[in-house]
């Protein structure tokens, strides 16, 4: 009797794992996910061991300036003399693992594309089921708000942003949020078009539901596929965002290195030592053409499934 | 149709006030004290509250934002009593305000408790002569006279309560007494071409933009020319050869380039083309306002790496829309009866495979210009982006708002073409 009450238990969890994986595992199909998904993990790993261990404390000026890799310094140093290594290494982690709240040295776990991709798929979900479930002048009002923000070229908007209200991790979060929300809007508006027609919805509202939970209990979660593949993508963006505003140098603001704004740094000394804006580059151009590739994988074989 | 278009017409109009609004709202009210950037942050709040008195910024909002939009020179006119009008100063080619007092152009100045008229010649200059009777009495019983400044404001002196003012001189802040009471900076309104003043510089931003935004629709339309023709032609050959290895090298070089940030490109550009091979100048300052026609050599490297960045965007564009249509029953019908098959690639499939490339371009135009300006921030070109990114860092919200209004409009007209084109190159659409 016991034996068998802790087989049912133990038996119960293998399967949701299983299900679980057997979700995941639909990437490994394609070989372009499967690549981008490696190249992402990379990125990850690299940004939870530096939280416990890079070869030396990155904002530490304790090399000869701008020499090229070595056996010491891996990467080589930068303009100041510090480990390029180091300082790439622990460049990930405000992208992806925390964000820095501007009241004293507290954190918010999760990076600063993280949140800001979050924020905009947030607030463009909201936008765009309401929009597209109530229809009419709700739909007419949300979107020509929304036509506003979309008229804005991005890295306008970002330095009408930075003009407003100034640097800092939240402001990027902002930012990001802002210019990504109209896009997500955009597409769970077309989503929940499609998807308000079907059988289980007329249910629900025979049901008398409130329409907050048809529209995120009902609708939202038979979006998630695109929406998924769709945030992936403004990671990456995100990333991308990030890197440029820090190349401006009004992105992330100092202590941690940013990527974008050590080939800014960088880029005062290329003559003495090019490789130094080499590596941070890299980093981003990898970082997003992994998420891209992720992305395209998982659009694919999602497409495939649904077929 | 035409009812297609009015609507479109009427919503961008209404897409343009929001962004007009926001654009206010965030830069004007959301953002700090503009005074502690321009008067450094030594000044006393004495001095700074006289400056904000100076730049109008005391008058509420709503009114700020209507004055930005339309003007004011009609609301200060039924203060001053008399049409305000611009001439052109001599010396700076800039417009300068006057009050038209029966034909002649009029200003006045207190000095000493004294009023002057200063009364424009024709050859630009102006006499000066003291005036009486002009000042008006209030409830309170004193007088007061609405007039113009030689600062191109209408203000209220007081008599007698010549308030103490801090003038910007080009030597830093200087205390003057007999100052006005009250100020309202002259501007036609952005809807009438005028943008206000720079904070930055001082000079009208209209004045100031114009050149700056020549450079960019230079760099911009060289490097158009440049994108169009090679995105077409590696797009569709990439989409004819679907899964071949060439489509493969196509594809993944255009991805590498797409997700490859403007700043990198341009910086690996650089490196290889400044200061490997030395071929092209690194940077494009200019010395001259012309430059750009006497050295083209300067806009070599931005427009290389603007090519290189849009180029893989509009490459995958065309190739997924080429793929499309070269998997449509009528390509392969063609192929089938015999048709040769580059007859059949040119004339039935590029000419319906171009046809989302292209609007989708028109939609491109907003991620152009965040490219630009990125690009024109690496290489110190001046131009729109430049300016923008400048005026921003700066917090100078008249430049920013004027610039990016302008962007606005660009992206917005340029949709606005976009669908149209879409809309009549496309019947099954024109009506839904």
């Amino acid at each position: 009797m016991e034996a068998m009450q802790s087989g049912l238990k133990l038996a119960a969890p293998p399967s949701r794992l299983r299900r679980m994986w057997k979700n995941i595992s639909i990437i490994f199909d394609s070989r372009v996910g499967t690549i981008g998904m490696i190249m992402v993990l990379f990125w990850i790993v690299t940004a939870l061991v530096s939280l416990f261990w890079t070869p030396y404390p990155p904002n530490a000026t304790d090399f000869i300036q701008n020499t090229p890799p070595n056996i010491q310094n891996l990467l080589g140093t930068d303009q100041l003399g510090r480990d390029i290594l180091s300082r790439l290494m622990q460049g990930t982690q405000v992208i992806l693992l925390k964000t820095r709240l501007p009241w004293g040295k507290a954190i918010l776990p999760g990076g600063v594309a993280i949140w800001g991709v979050l924020g905009s798929v947030t607030l463009g979900a909201v936008l765009g089921l309401n929009a597209g479930y109530r229809g009419g002048w709700t739909d007419q009002i949300i979107m020509q708000f929304l036509d506003a923000l979309i008229a804005f070229p991005v890295i306008v908007l970002y330095l009408v942003v930075i003009a407003a209200l100034g640097q800092g991790d939240l402001v990027v979060i902002v930012a990001i949020t802002i210019t990504g929300a109209p896009g997500v809007a955009r597409l769970v508006r077309s989503l929940t078009l499609d998807i308000k027609t079907r059988d289980y919805i007329r249910a629900a509202e025979t049901r008398a539901e409130t329409i907050w939970y048809i529209m995120f209990k009902e609708i939202l979660p038979n979006a998630r596929g695109p929406l998924l593949v769709d945030s992936m993508l403004r990671v990456g963006y995100a990333i991308f965002a990030i890197g440029t505003l820090g190349f401006l140098g009004i992105g992330l603001p100092p202590p941690d290195p940013d990527w974008g704004n050590m080939v800014n740094e960088a880029r005062r000394s290329i003559f003495a030592n090019p490789l130094a804006v080499v590596w941070p580059s890299l980093a981003i151009a990898s970082l997003v053409i992994g998420l891209n590739l992720f992305a395209d994988g998982l659009r694919e074989e999602l497409s495939r499934y649904q077929k | 149709m035409a009812r297609f278009i009015a609507r479109s017409i009427l919503s961008t109009i209404t897409t343009m006030l929001l962004v007009s609004m926001a654009l206010f709202l965030l830069l004007e009210v959301g953002s700090g004290d503009i005074t502690v950037k321009i008067l450094g942050v030594f000044s006393t709040p004495e001095q700074r509250a006289s400056y904000r008195a100076q730049l109008g910024l005391n008058a509420p909002a709503w009114q700020r934002y209507v004055d930005w939009l339309i003007g004011n020179d009609w609301r200060a006119a039924k203060r001053v009593g008399y049409p305000l009008v611009t001439a052109t100063n001599p010396q700076t080619d800039e417009k300068d305000w006057w009050a038209d007092v029966d034909g002649q152009l009029t200003r006045w100045k207190l000095e000493d408790g004294h009023l002057q008229a200063l009364e424009r010649q024709a050859d630009g200059s102006t006499t000066s002569h003291l005036v009486s009777g002009k000042w008006q009495t209030n409830a309170a019983g004193q007088e007061f006279f609405w007039g113009l400044d030689n600062k191109n404001n209408a203000v209220k002196w007081v008599r007698g309560e010549g308030s103490e003012v801090w003038v910007l001189t080009k030597a830093g802040l200087r205390k003057a007494g007999d100052g006005p009471q009250e100020y309202i900076p002259l501007r036609k309104g952005l809807l009438r071409g005028d943008p206000g003043k720079s904070l930055q510089y001082g000079r009208p931003v209209a004045v100031t933009l114009f050149p700056r935004v020549r450079n960019t629709a230079i760099l911009a339309g060289v490097a158009f020319l440049f994108i169009m023709p090679l995105a077409l032609f590696f797009g569709i050959i990439a989409g004819i050869n679907d899964g071949k290895p060439l489509d493969r090298f196509i594809s993944i070089t255009s991805l590498g380039a797409t997700a490859t940030p403007e700043f990198v490109s341009g910086i690996f550009l650089i490196l290889i083309f400044g200061i490997w091979l030395k071929a092209l100048p690194a940077v494009s300052i200019f010395l001259s306002d012309d430059a750009i026609f006497k050295d083209p050599k300067l806009i070599a490297l931005p427009i290389l790496t603007l090519t290189a960045v849009e180029l893989g965007y509009i490459i995958r564009m065309t190739r997924a829309s080429m793929v499309e249509v070269m998997d449509s029953a009528y390509i392969r019908t063609a192929i089938l009866k015999g048709m040769p098959y580059w007859r059949v690639v040119l004339r039935h499939a590029v000419r319906n495979a171009l046809m989302a490339p292209i609007t989708v371009i028109m939609l491109h135009v907003n991620w152009l210009i965040g490219g630009v300006v990125v690009v024109e921030v690496i290489f110190g070109f001046p131009g729109l982006g430049k300016y923008i990114y400048d005026a921003a860092i700066f917090g100078d919200f008249n430049a920013v708002e004027a610039a990016a209004m302008l962007t606005v409009t660009i992206a917005i007209a340029t949709r606005l073409v976009g669908d149209l084109a879409y809309t009549f190159l496309n019947p099954r659409i024109r009506y839904s």
